[in-house]
């Protein structure tokens, strides 16, 4: 019952709290959007992205260019070797026609013909390697260099590389931008806060006196600076709850995310926006409370 | 009305003090003494005068006895409680056994009379149903009634100081402290709310009331404490300190 009694006290207060110090609370509320905004943009690229690279990691492989001229025996031994290859999920001979045939298919998707004025054309035979994970390119590509019957290897390994940089480099920077919008608005909570306590410092000082306790004096201040979170990060889901439908073409075009996956992940987000806003909106209000509070008896 | 402030609870031994400093000394961190050795028992249901000029240590004086600040030396005993023993988490319910008015009233402004005294309860913890019931009690015991709706801008001096009294009564404290409150009230106001303090004082509860003015403090003829520069200068009765000056 005292409980009770105390969490409706601090409740009412901070929220008469909020709007009587209206324009402060709400500049801390659009710092806070903005912040999750960041924030919420940084998660769907980063997550686009993994989910970008899961799948072009899923198609990495080897593939073997052959020597010309090895007959089918030999090219059965050499799918066996190389299927008892560590890390080698599947092998796939294609023989000179069947790869003929996909470049005329190749060709026929663009709407042309291949054509080589008659020339009579020999394709060389490949083998392609489906690898059991995208590490064991490397060791599989050794392995084939010293074959004398392989004369060329390539993989995707480098793209998947490439991929694996850019998306380092943009989190990176990303984390960096959100950490400065971060210590900016905790700063603002700091600010909305410390004013809101010093524009109150009569009745703070009267609670005092009538031995009020530190908790009664505390909580409805911190949260105050809870509620410009939680406010912060309601709009911000919103919004991205708004744009989610219109941009998910995108993430399945660009980012081969599929949707049952982004379901998912937009309650995920949701969760992290809640926390973060929740989380700096109790921080700020709590460092300013507590720096009044420690230098007053 | 008189069973408002009626002491209550564990009767108290005759010789008890209610305040008591023992060997007390203040120096401030510029080498300033604000206070120097002050010795002084108030024993329950004592009205007590605090006088001396400006910058003397009352002002000090009162802030140990409510703990906004520690002595650098001494012993000091409120209401049965060693405050340098005290843990800071224990300070609210010594203030909720001192009741205390200054000067400047110290009202919020943009609340009722009725809501002034109800705030004291409510930021206490105190029940709905309970400050429904004390605040007319202590509204009734003030004289203010029939100005529970009004803004303290809409009150006398006079009236102010009475809701600062009527707060300062909530949880009926066994100490009131008052702080000059007839610094800024007309003659006629400050007899009234002397008047106030001698019937709570006569209620059992024991009053010590700074003050610079001369003419109440020679016409009660109480116990007086002067300071002067930080010392107890007097201890006696109203009449022997007339005498002197």
């Amino acid at each position: 019952m005292g409980f009770a009694r105390f969490v409706g006290f601090s409740v009412l207060r901070a929220w008469q709290g909020f709007w009587r110090n209206a324009m402060m609370s709400l500049a801390a509320t659009a710092t806070v959007i903005l912040m999750l905004v960041l924030l919420a943009a940084l998660f769907i690229v980063i997550a686009g992205l993994n989910s970008g690279l899961e799948f072009v990691e899923s198609k990495v492989g080897v593939t073997a260019e052959l020597q010309d001229g090895l007959t089918d025996g030999q090219a059965e031994e050499l799918v066996a070797e190389v299927a008892a290859l560590p890390g080698v999920a599947d092998v796939d001979y294609i023989s000179p026609d069947e790869a003929l045939a996909r470049l005329r298919a190749a060709f026929a998707e663009r709407g042309e013909e291949l054509d080589f004025g008659g020339a009579d054309i020999q394709l060389q035979a490949t083998i392609e390697i489906a690898l059991e994970e995208p590490d064991f390119a490397r060791d599989v590509s050794l392995a084939l260099t010293e074959r004398r019957d392989v004369t060329r290897i390539t993989t995707r390994q480098q793209e998947v590389d490439t991929l694996v940089g850019i998306i380092n480099v943009i989190r990176t920077v990303g984390i960096g931008a959100v950490g400065l919008v971060g210590l900016t608005v905790l700063f603002m909570i700091i600010n909305t806060i410390r004013i809101a306590v010093y524009s109150r410092a009569r009745e703070i000082e009267i609670m005092r006196l009538v031995g009020a306790s530190d908790s009664f004096i505390r909580w409805p201040f911190i949260l105050e600076g809870i509620l410009c979170g939680l406010i912060g990060a309601m709009v911000t889901i919103a919004l991205v709850a708004a744009i989610w439908e219109p941009i998910q073409p995108v993430m399945v075009a660009v980012f081969q995310m599929p949707t049952s996956v982004s379901r998912e992940f937009l309650a995920t987000l949701a969760l992290l926006l809640f926390g973060v806003g929740l989380g700096v909106g109790a921080l700020g209000s709590w460092i300013s409370v507590r720096s009044y509070l420690a230098g007053s008896s | 009305m008189t069973s408002l402030l009626r002491r209550r609870g564990r009767p108290q031994p005759p010789d008890a003090s209610v305040i008591g400093l023992s060997g007390v000394w203040m120096t401030y961190p510029n080498g300033k003494v604000a206070l120097a050795d002050i010795t002084v028992d108030i024993p329950p249901g004592d009205f007590v005068f605090l006088v001396g000029p400006s910058g003397a240590g009352k002002s000090t004086f009162i802030r140990l006895l409510i703990r906004e600040q520690m002595p650098t030396s001494g012993r000091v005993r409120v209401a049965g409680r060693d405050l340098l023993r005290m843990r800071r988490g224990q300070v609210p319910a010594l203030r909720r056994r001192i009741g205390i008015v200054f000067q400047d009233f110290r009202l919020l402004p943009s609340k009722t009379v009725w809501e002034n005294v109800a705030f004291a309860l409510e930021v206490t913890g105190t029940p709905r149903a309970v400050v429904r019931e004390r605040v007319p009690q202590l509204l009734n015991l003030v004289g203010l009634h029939e100005h529970a709706h009004h803004l303290p801008t809409q009150l006398s001096g006079g009236e102010q100081q009475r809701t600062a009294i009527a707060r300062a009564l909530v949880h009926d404290p066994p100490i009131l402290i008052a702080d000059e409150p007839t610094g800024n009230l007309d003659p006629v106001t400050s007899w009234d709310i002397i008047q106030l303090l001698i019937q709570i004082n006569q209620l059992g509860t024991t009053v010590l009331m700074a003050t610079h003015n001369q003419e109440i403090v020679n016409a009660m003829r109480r116990r007086v404490l002067a300071l002067e520069n930080g010392h107890l200068v007097r201890d006696e009765s109203t009449a022997a300190y007339e005498r002197r000056y």
